[in-house]
């Protein structure tokens, strides 16, 4: 039961950063790619009606954690603080920049929002990769399973270290570059025009230099956590996640050079969900570890909220995701296919 | 009371406060848009489609603020909130979680089909999308409340092996008795404030001479709807809910009554100030034995004073909840002899030339808000000093890894935050009521093109 619960909760968090990432991707990408208002409203109008769904999965994964394992929630959060209100005013922020930037057709005023919308979404990008690194680095948890983290202590990733450090600062980079090449293969498939050739010429450099930061990132997570590769060596689902990222690379490499840009977007996703799929695999059963003790490591067991709970937990969610899964196949039908930016309907998006 | 304690209490308040501006009238526009494109469908009056498409406007720009604040709400049970989140998790984590996932992604995957999609899915479509965002929207609304119905009144719980709180049987959870109520008294507000913000800009308009058909629309239909609403949250949800207070708090009802010694044929005090130090109600006008017959059916019934329980139970801010009490009671009745007056003056055909009261019902538009405002605090200031009522106190539930500091720090980012975006949402929303809704057909100008759409 906790298992999968592990796997449950990871999973959606996966599908947020799967999907909320194209949009971050194309707002670190936005400046690039679009240089006129028109190629602008391109970027915009490809993720601007579906924002609010993708935050959704935020909303969902914040409750199941808090449901499933509360203990988690309520140590990590309050642990997280500061950097936590950070991401969240940055995501209010980019939600703002998405909604009211069309509304008045005056460049000044686009001009404001899009810039707003271009460093939040950076920002986030940059973030949520600094948690994973610390996810992946471990927290200074007490021995009552609290923790209290400064934003960056001595940049060292032993003891009482910050939020930033040698360690986190590079996967956030890893992340916004990951990002930033996920949003760019998203505007591939959805923009037609300049923002397209663009966006395939700089998806296509990033996913390049993805490659080689990937191996640099591993070879500082087997420094930093030293004891994890043996652990996740023996886990069969660690494995997996290796065999869908070199799968998905191939995926992806043929999907940018034959031009098929769904497949290249589907190889994209599978990349990012595999790859934070791995990270999950090879930290379980701990679900914050800690920097200062083994043995002070929250585990998902002990994390967990009581059997019944965690077996009504099981009834509902299954017919919730039925329920979502549903949605995903209305929202990509309706919005399948290019943008189209008419110019006789200026306002939304 | 503990300085951490409080900053956190404080932020907690701004944030949900700021928040629940957007959803009550979310919740309240929802039925006027479904209502509206239903009778677009049957009669095929395009004014019912003008009505819709312009309110849509202004309920995207709505809906969008709810969205991004209310993001903050639920995170703040872990990051400011984590003694509680540890202790009853098991328990309200059910309701978030599935908020989000009965709830939410139902509404955000229809909202842009309800604000963008009318041309490309038709009109039968586009009323599925509207009435699937009404249908959101109160899902959304019931599992909060059952949230908050466990805070006020704990059912279906169990205590787990490590003392935290645990589901014992879900059915008792979600059907909690005080959340039926507490639903049905919430709704019916919100109600309230969508039929008031309707018939508002409908006076609007009609005392600019503007838009005379829509303006008409609204006026009508806000202010029956208005009339309505207003009359079920006093009756029967209002006294529901009193009732509800005085049979499982009942050192509650004493301190939203200001009343400090107990006794039979109890009054309701219409004036007064609640004198807590010298522990009794200054100045006090009473409708006497009017308490016992609301809260217990009799005039003659025993109602409790604040002396009867000890003064580690009492709410810790009796003046506050006292007026948040008697302001709303005041406020609600008032909405019910306004909007009375305003549909015998409709029956008798003389709304739209009755000047005065155009502008009452224009400028009467924050009331509605301030009055869910005060509802919402005499249901948390009264479930004070408890935060689980009965089980858990307020003082045990916040993040001690948090200093006050951090909490200071973030609070005055909300504010200004919140600031900036009330402002903005403010100037757009003006920004289309100086538009107006147009007037004419959708595809009038080009009913030959193409039903080309901007949204993708």
């Amino acid at each position: 039961m906790i298992p999968t619960w592990y796997g449950i909760t990871a999973f959606m968090l996966i599908v947020y950063i799967a999907l909320d990432g194209r949009n971050f991707g194309a707002g670190m990408l936005h400046w690039l790619v679009a240089r006129t208002p028109e190629e602008r409203r391109q970027v915009i109008a490809a993720i601007g009606p579906l924002w609010t769904w993708h935050e959704v999965w935020l909303v969902g994964f914040g409750g199941t954690v808090l449901t499933v394992f509360p203990k988690l929630l309520a140590s990590a959060f309050a642990g997280y603080y500061l950097a936590l209100f950070l991401i969240l005013w940055c995501l209010i922020l980019r939600g703002i920049s998405l909604e009211v930037g069309g509304h008045i057709n005056d460049r000044m005023w686009q001009g404001f929002w899009d810039f707003v919308f271009v460093v939040a979404s950076a920002l986030l990008a940059i973030l949520f990769g600094a948690a994973a690194g610390n996810m992946a680095r471990g927290v200074p948890l007490a021995s009552d399973g609290t923790f209290s983290m400064a934003f960056f202590t001595d940049f060292t990733t032993r003891g009482y270290v910050g939020l930033l450090d040698w360690y986190t600062v590079s996967v956030a980079l890893f992340a916004a570059v990951a990002l930033a090449a996920h949003g760019g293969t998203y505007l591939t498939l959805k923009t037609e025009g300049a923002v397209h050739d663009r966006s395939a010429r700089y998806s296509r450099v990033l996913w390049a230099s993805v490659a080689p930061l990937m191996l640099v990132i591993s070879v500082e997570s087997g420094i930093v956590r030293p004891d994890l590769l043996g652990h996740a060596t023996h886990n069969p689902l660690w494995w997996l996640g290796l065999i869908v990222i070199c799968a998905a690379a191939i995926a992806l490499g043929s999907g940018l050079a034959t031009r098929n840009e769904m497949r290249s977007f589907v190889a994209s996703n599978l990349i990012l969900g595999a790859m934070l799929a791995t990270g999950a695999a090879a930290i379980f059963p701990v679900a914050l570890h800690s920097t200062l003790a083994p043995e002070n490591s929250l585990t998902a067991y002990y994390v967990a909220a009581g059997p019944k709970s965690l077996a009504y937990a099981a009834i509902w969610w299954p017919i919730g995701f039925a329920f979502a899964a549903a949605y995903f196949v209305f929202v990509s039908r309706r919005y399948a296919g290019k943008v189209n930016v008419s110019r006789e309907n200026q306002g939304f998006y | 009371m503990d300085e951490t304690l409080f900053w956190n209490r404080i932020q907690f308040a701004f944030t949900i406060v700021f928040h629940y501006l957007f959803p009550q009238l979310t919740m309240g526009l929802a039925w006027f848009l479904v209502y509206w494109k239903w009778r677009a469908l049957r009669v095929g009056d395009e004014k019912y489609n003008q009505a819709v498409r312009f309110w849509g406007k202004i309920f995207g720009l709505n809906f969008a603020v709810g969205v991004v604040t209310g993001i903050p709400m639920e995170f703040q049970f872990g990051t400011n909130w984590a003694g509680f989140s540890k202790y009853a998790g098991g328990v309200i984590g059910q309701t978030l979680a599935m908020e989000g996932m009965f709830a939410f992604f139902l509404e955000s995957a229809f909202i842009g089909v309800l604000i963008f999609g009318e041309r490309r899915l038709g009109p039968r479509l586009h009323f599925v999308a509207a009435l699937a965002v009404a249908v959101g929207s109160w899902t959304s609304a019931y599992f909060i409340i059952v949230t908050n119905a466990f805070m006020q009144h704990p059912v279906g719980y169990q205590l787990e092996a490590d003392r935290s709180l645990g589901i014992a049987s879900l059915g008792a959870y979600l059907l909690n008795p005080w959340a039926w109520v507490q639903f049905a008294h919430n709704q019916t507000a919100a109600l309230v404030t969508g039929s008031f913000v309707v018939a508002a800009l409908g006076a609007f308009y009609t005392l600019r001479g503007l838009h005379p058909m829509q303006a008409r629309l609204y006026l009508r239909g806000g202010t029956l709807m208005g009339l309505i609403a207003s009359l079920l949250a006093a009756f029967p949800t209002g006294d529901q809910q009193a009732k509800m207070v005085g049979k499982h708090q009942p050192v509650t009802l004493a301190a939203m009554e200001g009343r400090f010694v107990g006794g039979p044929m109890a009054g309701e005090a219409v004036i007064g100030q609640p004198n807590v130090a010298a522990r009794r109600l200054d100045n006090p006008i009473e409708v006497p034995g009017a308490l016992s017959f609301l809260a217990y059916g009799h005039f003659g019934t025993f109602v409790h004073g604040l002396e009867d329980f000890p003064k580690d139970q009492w709410p810790d801010n009796i003046e506050l909840l006292y007026y948040s009490f008697h302001l709303m009671v005041t406020l609600g009745t008032i909405f019910i002899l306004l909007m009375g007056y305003a549909t015998f003056q409709r029956w008798r055909g003389r709304l739209e030339s009755t000047n005065w009261l155009l502008w009452v019902l224009m400028l009467s538009l924050p009331f509605p808000y301030i009055a869910n405002t005060l509802g919402w605090m005499t249901a948390e200031l009264g479930r004070q000093p408890w935060l689980i009522y009965g089980l858990f106190r307020t003082s045990e539930g916040y993040s001690k890894v948090v200093s006050s500091g951090d909490t200071v720090f973030t609070l005055i980012g909300f504010v200004g935050l919140y600031l900036v975006l009330g402002l903005l949402f403010l100037g757009l929303v003006g920004r289309e009521i100086s538009h107006g809704p147009a007037e004419e057909a959708l595809s009038a100008k080009h009913p030959e093109e193409p039903h080309e759409e901007l949204s993708p």
